[in-house]
């Protein structure tokens, strides 16, 4: 054979890919470990349950890189029918007109029965539903009671005044690192602004346009962070950097108290077993407690498909959807159930005391707070690069390169060059 | 055919693997017998492959992101507009683009710097042949097979604060050595492991330079009663100057580049972005943070400055002398 119809023959044979039928879709996700375990549960579930339809659902290796092949994948319209995305890609999906809204492939599902935290997160302005929920989470308090009744310490502090009391308590009784905190933005910027009602931008965090501008560089955030670097000095505080066992220091029982997701309560609960307690995240004095953001992931319908994919994908959302699903999802991920009937569904079996259980009514007692217009989620674009960015700069002034304003103050200006290249970008789209 | 690929001699000459050819083979040798292959078929058949790689891998991304560079570009498409200079204006405007490339820079001179350097004392010492030697010519080139993403699992491990070499330093001075928060800590973590990744290869081509140097020059210097600096400043060093010009050629440019490995699995720009070097910032500002326009432009711009740095390197190659 002569090179050249080698070569053809080559490209021919590269060009080949396989044509899925009309009812096998695919669904791509982005979690590992345990979360990844009981997607795939699901999905196995869900081809058993019927015939009609049949679902392979692929996992990316964590949410941004499924992002990122989402992203090619739809350039070259190689794209999956269903694709699981996270909170910060929110609004960069619902401009893309790469996403069909679920509420308009089912308009008959009650979307009113999602909880509240987890609607504001991911509906339109006018209130429909861009993504189906569904692996949320929180911000909840965690405490290694064992530690806490060393000095006499029975109830788990809720202010952040007594978290400091009790912090100090443990310092003067030679415990090395009282709280554990991250920070990262999910941690010190969004959840504590939500909690306390302070707006990381203008125009309730975007909702209402896209010329909002990053405002979080001013008031309690700035306060907080430089408290906490000041804790830090003092040694009540510790960065995961500080630590031996890094993220996984309370688990270690290394550090006393953490705010971290309820989705790590399995862990936590594996490691330290009894002696873990859990409450709401700590507020200062003087705030009101606002509801705290939901975190984690949703299902997006993606365009460029026919009748017959989207109503196997309707049929896989419904089944996820179900209380039952829900419920199983929960026991094994700790995860919180996204819908009113799934949780008073929870509550009213036996099952509802069991130590799997155990965030659920808590992250959802702190989802459900009273709301305002700044605890309402985020909606402000390249979210994800101003994350980086915020722990980049935050990053400095916890090594004492810069001082915490100066830190927020960087940060807030270059996340306003991102939200003024983001309105460039979608210029003449409507936010919806 | 072999007047379209190598159009004359001495541009033939200049290409790196060439060079590396002229290290390796006596000098008759390197200017292959240019008649081997019969028919233009053959010579097309076997570059074809890697033609059609470099240019699906290199040339057209390349070209695209020139391209792109002038355009605003919507991450999952639909609408792209065209924007002129304003996304250089942009890049070149941005503090953290020139921090980015000033990280880049002290990377570009440092790491290749060391990595040179040692390699070429261990060659010398090889080379004369002490004790250990023949046994330290193997091991040396045994890392050449780990691959730099491995090498940075590895590293991150030696280098914690907690469990690793510093571990006892720490204990005496608490919080001297962190390259989780401190970024001149973890810049050095960085650049240990590139010269550490480097070492194997510059020294096999060192070595191999020094090897070829005849013996009967040395001894007649020997003889002459210079001793063995005299012997290294004056006649091994200048006639290893093909063999440094290849090292340096090759670990300045891939410095630029293969660093992408290391800070992915060490410190994946951090802390603080202090290891945050131009090729990590275009994956990171692409990828991470769907700016596609501005790594387009950024790509654009390093291919350029890589070209310059070529130029450059080759202009030096003049005070190259091939001939012994």
């Amino acid at each position: 054979m002569k090179p050249g119809k080698i070569i053809l023959a080559s490209i021919v044979f590269a060009g080949q890919s396989s044509l899925a039928t009309a009812e096998d879709i695919e669904f791509w996700y982005g979690n590992t470990g345990t979360i990844e375990a009981a997607i795939q549960t699901a999905c196995e579930a869900f081809n058993e349950s019927q015939s009609e339809h049949s679902v392979t659902c692929v996992g990316q290796g964590g949410y941004e890189p499924a992002m990122q092949k989402a992203i090619a994948a739809y350039r070259s319209q190689q794209h999956p029918v269903m694709i699981q995305l996270f909170d910060a890609g929110t609004l960069d999906l619902m401009l893309s007109d790469a996403v069909v809204p679920v509420q308009d492939i089912m308009p008959d599902v009650d979307w009113n029965d999602y909880l509240g935290g987890a609607r504001s997160y991911y509906e339109t302005s006018t209130g429909a539903m861009f993504s189906q929920p569904y692996n949320g989470s929180t911000l909840i308090f965690y405490a290694n009671m064992d530690a806490l009744g060393e000095v006499g310490v029975t109830e788990i502090p809720d202010t952040y005044e007594g978290v400091v009391e009790v912090a100090r308590q443990l310092k003067e009784n030679g415990h090395s690192c009282p709280v554990l905190q991250r920070v990262h933005p999910w941690f010190s910027l969004e959840q504590f602004s939500a909690r306390h009602g302070e707006p990381i931008a203008t125009n309730g965090n975007g909702y209402s346009g896209l010329d909002a501008e990053y405002v979080f560089n001013e008031g309690l955030v700035a306060e907080h962070l430089t408290n906490i670097a000041a804790w830090r000095e003092e040694g009540l505080f510790r960065l995961p950097v500080d630590t031996e066992g890094e993220k996984n220091a309370f688990n270690t029982g290394e550090c006393a108290m953490l705010e971290t997701s309820t989705g790590a309560y399995g862990g936590t609960y594996a490691a330290l077993g009894d002696s873990v307690g859990v409450g709401l995240a700590p507020v200062y004095e003087g705030y009101e407690r606002h509801n705290t953001l939901i975190g984690g992931a949703s299902i997006w319908v993606m365009k460029g498909h026919g009748d017959a994919e989207y109503s196997a994908a309707s049929a896989f959302l419904e089944f996820v959807r179900q209380d039952a699903q829900q419920i199983e999802f929960t026991r094994t991920t700790g995860n919180l159930p996204v819908t009113k009937s799934a949780l008073e569904t929870l509550r009213g079996s036996d099952e509802a005391g069991a130590i799997e259980f155990a965030t659920a009514e808590l992250g959802v007692t702190s989802l459900s707070q009273p709301g305002d217009d700044n605890s309402r989620g985020i909606r402000l674009g390249f979210y994800v690069q101003f994350r980086d960015i915020f722990v980049e700069e935050v990053t400095k002034a916890m090594n004492e390169e810069q001082s915490v304003q100066e830190a927020l103050d960087a940060a807030a200006g270059r996340g306003n060059e991102l939200l003024r290249r983001f309105e460039q970008t979608y210029a003449g789209v409507a936010l919806p | 055919m072999q007047a379209l690929l190598y159009p004359k001699t001495y541009s033939f000459r200049r290409r790196p693997e060439n060079i590396l050819a002229a290290c390796l083979l006596p000098r008759r040798e390197s200017v292959v017998a240019q008649n081997f292959y019969k028919g233009r078929w053959s010579y097309t058949a076997f570059v074809a492959p890697i033609l059609l790689l470099i240019g699906m891998f290199f040339y057209i991304p390349v070209f695209l992101s020139f391209f792109w560079s002038f355009f605003l570009e919507r991450p999952f498409g639909g609408g792209s507009e065209f924007v002129g200079f304003q996304n250089y204006a942009r890049i070149l405007g941005d503090p953290e683009f020139w921090s980015a490339m000033r990280r880049t820079l002290l990377f570009m001179v440092i790491a290749p710097g060391l990595a040179i350097g040692v390699s070429l004392v261990l060659a010398l010492a090889v080379n004369r042949g002490l004790r250990g030697s023949h046994a330290a010519r193997n091991i040396i080139i045994w890392p050449k097979a780990v691959a730099g993403a491995s090498i940075g699992v590895v590293f991150v491990f030696i280098f914690d604060p907690f469990l690793g070499v510093f571990q006892s330093i720490n204990a005496i001075f608490p919080g001297l050595w962190n390259p989780r928060v401190d970024g001149t800590d973890a810049f050095i973590t960085i650049v240990i492991a590139q010269i550490w990744n480097g070492i194997p290869f510059n020294f096999i081509i060192l070595l191999s330079g020094l090897q070829t140097i005849p013996d009967t020059l040395t001894k007649a210097a020997a003889m002459d009663g210079a001793g063995p600096w005299r012997r290294i400043v004056d006649i091994e060093l200048p006639l290893l100057t093909p063999q440094l010009f290849l090292t340096f050629v090759l670990e300045f440019v891939g410095t630029i580049v293969e660093a992408f490995g290391l800070i992915d699995t060490m410190t994946q720009g951090g802390p603080g972005g202090a290891t945050n070097l131009l090729i990590y910032k275009i994956y990171s500002d692409g990828f991470k943070a769907y700016d596609l326009s501005g790594a387009a432009t950024q790509t654009a711009i390093l291919t350029i400055f890589v070209t310059v740095m070529v130029l450059l390197q080759f202009r030096l190659e003049k005070h190259v002398k091939y001939e012994r």
